[in-house]
C-alpha cells in the first residue's frame, strides 16, 4: 500500500494531508530553521502513534514530533522530509490526582491550560515558560524547558515521574513509576526529557504539582547600570534567599513593557530587576525586607508593586516581551537567534559587559532579559529582514554571544534546547560526551528516523 | 503582493501566540486555519505556492474577527493580511464558488441576500414620517431590512423622535463584498450621494459590519455613530423603567475589538437592568462566528463557532442582548437556550407602559 493511503488507515482521511499549502505550514517553527515535511499527521491516541512509528520504521521514513511549533530552535522542523507528528491534537489532562500531588496529562495539552485546570484546587505546576498560553507539556518535555520559576521550583526535570513514549520502532514503553523516587535501573525519564524527539515519541506524562503561595511580593530595583545587577543578583543569592523568580530587563526592555500600556509604568532606569518571593505571609515580608536591604548598595531605587494586579500586569506583558521588541519600529523583526545563554551566576555581570561590547561591534542593539536568577539571559536582536548584510552580523553577533557563554563555562541553551538552530555547538559544549548521546541515539533508534538532523548528532 | 503586505507578514515572529485565541483552529485544528497559519499561507502564496482550495479554505474560514491583531506581542496584523490577500487573489480573479456567488447576488440586487422586494417595506405605514432631509440618519442595513424588519422599525421609531431620518434609496453598505475581497466602489458612491442628498453629518447604524465599513472604507465625509452610541448619548430624554432583569451582552468583533464601541452599549443596559458578563468581554470577546464571509461560504463551522461563543454565557440571565444583527442571527441559530435580543428590544421594553 502507498505511504498516504497506509496513514490514512491508521489515523482516517482527516488527520493526514499532503497539501502544499498545510506542509508550507508545518514548515518552521519559531525559529529561523525551515524544511518541508511531505506528510503532517495528527494522531489521537498512542496506538496510533505506535502504529505510524511501525510504518515509518519498516520504510525508513523520518518522523518529527510537533507539539505547537513554538520552540526556538528548529526542533519541530522536519529537515529529512518524512512525517510531521503534530501531537497537539492529544490535549487531554487525564488525571488530577491532589492526593498524591499528581497530574497525568497527555502531550498535547497546553501549558496554561493545565494551571487553569490546577487554579480551582490550589494547585500549580510550577514551570513557568513566557509561551505558556501556546506551548504543549509535550514540547516543553522534550525540549527540557523552563522560565521565570526555575531559580525556586527547577525545570521541568525535576516534576516528570513517569513518560509513556513509543519508541522507534513502535514499542510503547513506561520510563517511569508513580512513586516519588525509584532507584530501579537507568533513569530512562530523565533520558528522555530533553531529547527533543529523537529518541521516542512522548504520548502520556506523569508529573508533581505543587500547592499554589499563599502569598507573594514583587520587588522592583532600578540600577545604574546592567553590571550592578548582576552584582545585586549575585549578592542577593549568596545570601541564602531564593526568590520565586528573578528577572533582569535592560533599557530596550523597559521601553518594550512600557509600550504595551501598563498602567503603572515600569520606572525608567537603565536597568531593572524583578524579583519575586512567595510563600507563608509573614515569611515573604521577612524576604522582601532581606532582597531589599542586600540590593540597597547597588539600587538607584526599589519599590514593591502594589498589587495581585499589577503582579500579574507586569508577569503578563514580561511574558511575551521577547516577541514585543518587533513593535518598536515598523521596519523590525525579532529574529531569534543566540537568544537563550547561561552562564554560572558569578559570570553574570561579565558576561552583561561582553554582551554590550557584541553589541557595539556589530552595530546591532542587543537587548537582554531574561531569568537571572538562574544564570539565564535572553538576548533579542530586531533587524529589517529584507536587509541581507543586516542578517550577515545578525549571524556573527549570534555565534559570538554563544562562543563567549561556552568560554565562561556557560551553555549555548538553557532552556530553548539544541535543535538544528544550536546543533554545531554541540561538539564545543559537550565534548567526547556527543559520542556518547550519538551512542545512545544509535541503540534506541538504529535507522534514524527520528527527528534526524537534530542536537549536532 | 503588495511591499506593505510583505512586510506586515515579516512582522509575525511565528510565536503562536494566535493559536491560544483563535476560534477557528479550536474548532479546526489544522495549523492553517489559525493566523499564524494563515500569514504562513499568504507569504507561501506571495513566493509562489500554488492557490489551490486549502490556500481558500485558510484564508476563508477566517472571521476576521481580529482576536490575532489584539493579542499578537509582535504587532502583526494577520486580519489585515487575510482581507488584503483575498483582495489581490480576486483582482486576479482567483475565488471560490462562494465568493462568485456572493458577489453575483450582491451586485445584482443591491443587498446581501439577494432580495428582490422593496427594502423599505419594514416601514409600512411610517414612510409617510421619513424626512427628506436631517442632520442624522440612519443606515437600516440589508440584514435590519429584510431579516429583523421589526428592530428596524423599533430603531427608527427611537430615533425619529431626534430628527434622525432615512435615506430615500439605501443599498449594502458593502461590508460582505470588502471582507471577502471585492471592490464595493458602486455600493459606496451611491450610498454616500444619498448621504449627500439628505444633507446628514452623522449615519447612524445598528449592525457591527456597516459601522465598520461606514467609518474605516466610506471616505472620512461624515461621522458614524452606532445606534447604542447614540441612545447612550440620550438615556435621559428616553424615561427608561428600570427592569428587574439580568442579561449579558455580547461584543460584535467589528463594533467592540475593531471599532472601539464597548461602553456606550453597557451604558444603556446599565440604565435599564443587571449586567452580567459573558466570560471573555470587551476587546477580548470571543466571535461568534457570523463575519469575515465564514456564515455564507462555511455555515456549519460558523455554527460551532457560535455554539463556543454560547457555552460563555453566564448563568441566571434572561436575556443575551448583542448590538449587530449578524451576531444575533448567528448566536440564535447556534441554538441559544436563552433568548438572543437587539439592544434597541431591551430599551423597548423599558419604554413600554
Ligand atoms: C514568545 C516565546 C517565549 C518563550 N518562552 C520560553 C520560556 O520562557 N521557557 C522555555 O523553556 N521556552 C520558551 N519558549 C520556547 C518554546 O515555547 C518551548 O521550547 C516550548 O516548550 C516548546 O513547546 P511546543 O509545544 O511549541 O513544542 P515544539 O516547538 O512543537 O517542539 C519542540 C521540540 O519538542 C519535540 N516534541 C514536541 N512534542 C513532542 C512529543 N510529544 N514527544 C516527543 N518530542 C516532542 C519536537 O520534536 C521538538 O524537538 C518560548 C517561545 C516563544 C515563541
Ligand atoms: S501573528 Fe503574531 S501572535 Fe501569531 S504567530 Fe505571528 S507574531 Fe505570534
Ligand atoms: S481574525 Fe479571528 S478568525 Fe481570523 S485568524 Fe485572527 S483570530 Fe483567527
Amino acid at each position: 500500500m502507498e505511504i498516504i493511503k497506509e496513514l490514512q488507515y491508521i489515523v482516517g482521511s482527516k488527520l493526514v494531508t499532503t497539501e502544499p499549502s498545510e506542509l508550507y505550514c508545518y514548515s518552521s517553527d519559531a525559529s529561523q530553521i525551515l524544511g518541508m515535511p511531505e506528510y503532517v499527521v495528527r494522531p489521537e491516541n498512542t496506538e496510533q502513534v505506535s502504529r505510524i512509528l511501525k510504518l515509518t520504521n519498516k520504510h525508513g521514513i523520518a518522523v518529527t514530533p510537533r507539539g505547537a511549533g513554538t520552540g526556538l530552535a528548529g526542533g519541530a522542523v522536519a529537515l529529512s522530509g518524512g512525517v510531521v507528528l503534530d501531537l497537539s491534537g492529544m490535549n487531554r489532562i487525564l488525571e488530577v490526582d491532589i492526593d498524591n500531588l499528581q497530574v497525568a496529562v497527555e502531550p498535547g495539552v497546553v501549558h496554561a491550560k493545565l494551571n487553569e485546570a490546577l487554579k480551582p484546587h490550589g494547585f500549580f505546576f510550577p514551570p513557568d515558560p513566557g509561551s505558556s498560553d501556546m506551548c504543549t507539556l509535550g514540547g516543553l518535555i522534550a525540549n527540557r524547558g523552563s522560565g521565570m520559576r526555575s531559580v525556586k521550583y527547577g525545570t521541568i526535570k525535576n516534576y516528570v515521574l513517569d513518560l509513556e513514549v513509543v519508541m522507534a520502532n513502535g514499542t510503547v514503553i513506561n520510563t517511569g513509576s508513580r512513586t516519588l523516587k525509584s532507584s530501579a535501573g537507568y533513569d530512562l525519564t530523565a533520558l528522555m526529557v530533553g531529547s527533543e524527539g529523537t529518541l521516542g515519541v512522548i504520548t502520556k506524562a506523569l508529573m508533581k504539582i505543587h500547592p499554589l503561595p499563599k502569598s507573594r511580593i514583587v520587588l522592583l530595583a532600578s540600577f545604574e547600570d546592567a553590571e550592578m545587577a548582576g552584582r545585586a543578583v549575585v549578592k542577593v543569592i549568596a545570601g541564602g534567599i531564593v526568590p520565586s523568580a528573578c528577572e533582569i530587563l535592560d533599557r530596550m526592555t523597559i521601553e518594550v513593557l512600557n509600550a504595551y500600556d501598563l498602567k503603572t509604568p515600569l520606572p525608567d532606569a537603565e536597568t531593572i530587576l524583578l524579583f519575586e518571593v512567595d510563600g507563608t505571609e509573614s515569611g515573604v515580608q521577612e524576604e522582601a525586607e532581606m532582597v531589599k536591604s542586600i540590593c540597597r548598595s547597588f539600587v538607584s531605587s526599589i519599590r514593591i508593586a502594589a498589587d495581585e494586579k499589577e503582579i500579574d500586569e507586569i508577569w503578563t506583558a514580561r511574558r511575551l516581551v521577547g516577541a514585543a521588541i518587533s513593535r518598536l519600529d515598523p521596519q523590525m523583526t525579532r529574529v531569534y537567534v543566540g537568544e537563550d545563554i547561561g552562564v554560572p551566576i558569578k559570570e553574570i555581570p561579565n558576561m552583561l559587559k561582553r554582551l554590550s561590547s557584541i553589541s557595539e561591534k556589530s552595530g546591532l542593539k542587543i537587548m537582554t532579559y531574561g531569568h537571572i536568577g538562574d544564570g539565564n539571559l535572553h538576548t533579542g536582536m530586531c533587524i529589517d529582514v529584507f536587509d541581507e548584510e543586516q542578517w550577515k552580523r545578525l549571524n556573527q553577533a549570534a555565534d559570538e554571544i554563544h562562543r563567549t557563554a561556552l568560554m565562561l563555562g556557560g551553555t549555548v541553551s538553557a532552556e530553548h534546547g539544541i535543535g538544528s538552530a544550536r546543533g554545531e555547538y554541540m561538539r564545543l559544549e559537550r565534548g567526547l560526551a556527543l559520542g556518547v548521546i550519538a551512542a545512545v541515539k544509535h541503540a534506541l533508534d538504529p535507522k534514524g528516523i527520528l527527528n534526524p538532523g537534530k542536537l549536532g548528532i | 503582493m503588495l511591499e506593505s503586505d510583505i512586510r506586515s507578514i515579516f512582522k509575525c515572529v511565528r510565536c503562536g501566540a494566535c493559536r491560544s485565541v483563535c476560534p477557528v483552529f479550536e474548532e479546526i485544528g489544522w495549523e492553517s486555519s489559525g493566523a499564524r497559519g494563515r500569514m504562513l499561507v499568504a507569504l507561501g502564496v506571495s513566493q509562489g505556492l500554488d492557490v489551490s482550495s486549502s490556500v481558500f479554505e485558510s484564508l476563508n474560514t477566517c472571521t476576521t474577527c481580529g482576536l490575532c491583531r489584539q493579542i499578537c506581542p509582535a504587532g502583526a496584523d494577520p486580519t489585515g493580511v487575510v482581507e488584503n490577500l483575498r483582495h489581490q487573489l480576486v483582482l486576479k480573479g482567483k475565488m471560490t464558488d462562494s465568493q462568485f456567488n456572493l458577489h453575483k447576488k450582491i451586485t445584482s440586487s443591491s443587498n446581501s441576500l439577494g432580495e428582490v422586494l422593496d427594502r423599505k417595506m419594514w416601514l409600512g405605514e411610517r414612510i409617510n414620517e421619513v424626512g427628506k432631509t436631517a442632520d442624522y440618519v440612519y443606515f437600516v442595513g440589508c440584514l435590519g431590512a429584510y431579516r429583523y424588519p421589526e428592530i428596524a422599525a423599533l430603531t427608527f421609531d427611537l430615533l425619529k423622535q431626534f430628527d434622525v431620518t432615512l435615506l430615500p434609496y439605501e443599498v449594502c453598505c458593502g461590508s460582505p463584498l470588502i471582507r471577502t475581497g471585492f471592490d464595493a466602489d458602486d455600493l459606496i458612491a451611491h450610498n454616500i450621494e444619498q448621504i449627500r442628498i439628505v444633507g446628514a453629518h452623522t449615519v447612524i447604524t445598528g449592525c457591527a459590519g456597516c459601522y465598520n465599513t461606514l467609518k474605516n472604507d466610506y471616505p472620512k465625509m461624515f461621522d458614524v455613530m452606532h445606534v447604542s452610541e447614540f441612545l447612550s448619548e440620550h438615556l435621559s430624554d428616553l424615561k427608561l423603567k428600570r427592569l428587574e432583569l439580568t442579561v449579558t451582552y455580547h461584543d460584535g468583533c467589528h463594533l467592540g475589538r475593531c471599532n472601539g464601541v464597548l461602553e456606550a452599549p453597557r451604558e444603556v443596559i446599565k440604565a435599564i437592568c443587571n449586567l452580567k458578563e459573558m466570560k471573555t468581554n470587551g476587546e477580548n470577546a470571543r466571535c461568534c462566528g457570523g463575519g469575515g464571509g465564514v456564515r455564507s461560504g462555511y455555515p456549519a463551522l460558523s455554527l460551532l463557532l457560535a455554539k463556543k461563543r454560547l457555552a460563555e454565557v453566564p448563568e441566571g440571565i434572561d436575556y443575551i442582548v448583542t448590538s449587530c444583527p449578524l451576531c444575533l442571527k448567528n448566536l440564535t441559530e447556534g441554538g441559544s437556550d436563552t433568548d438572543v435580543i437587539d439592544l434597541v428590544e431591551l430599551v423597548a421594553f423599558a419604554m413600554e407602559q
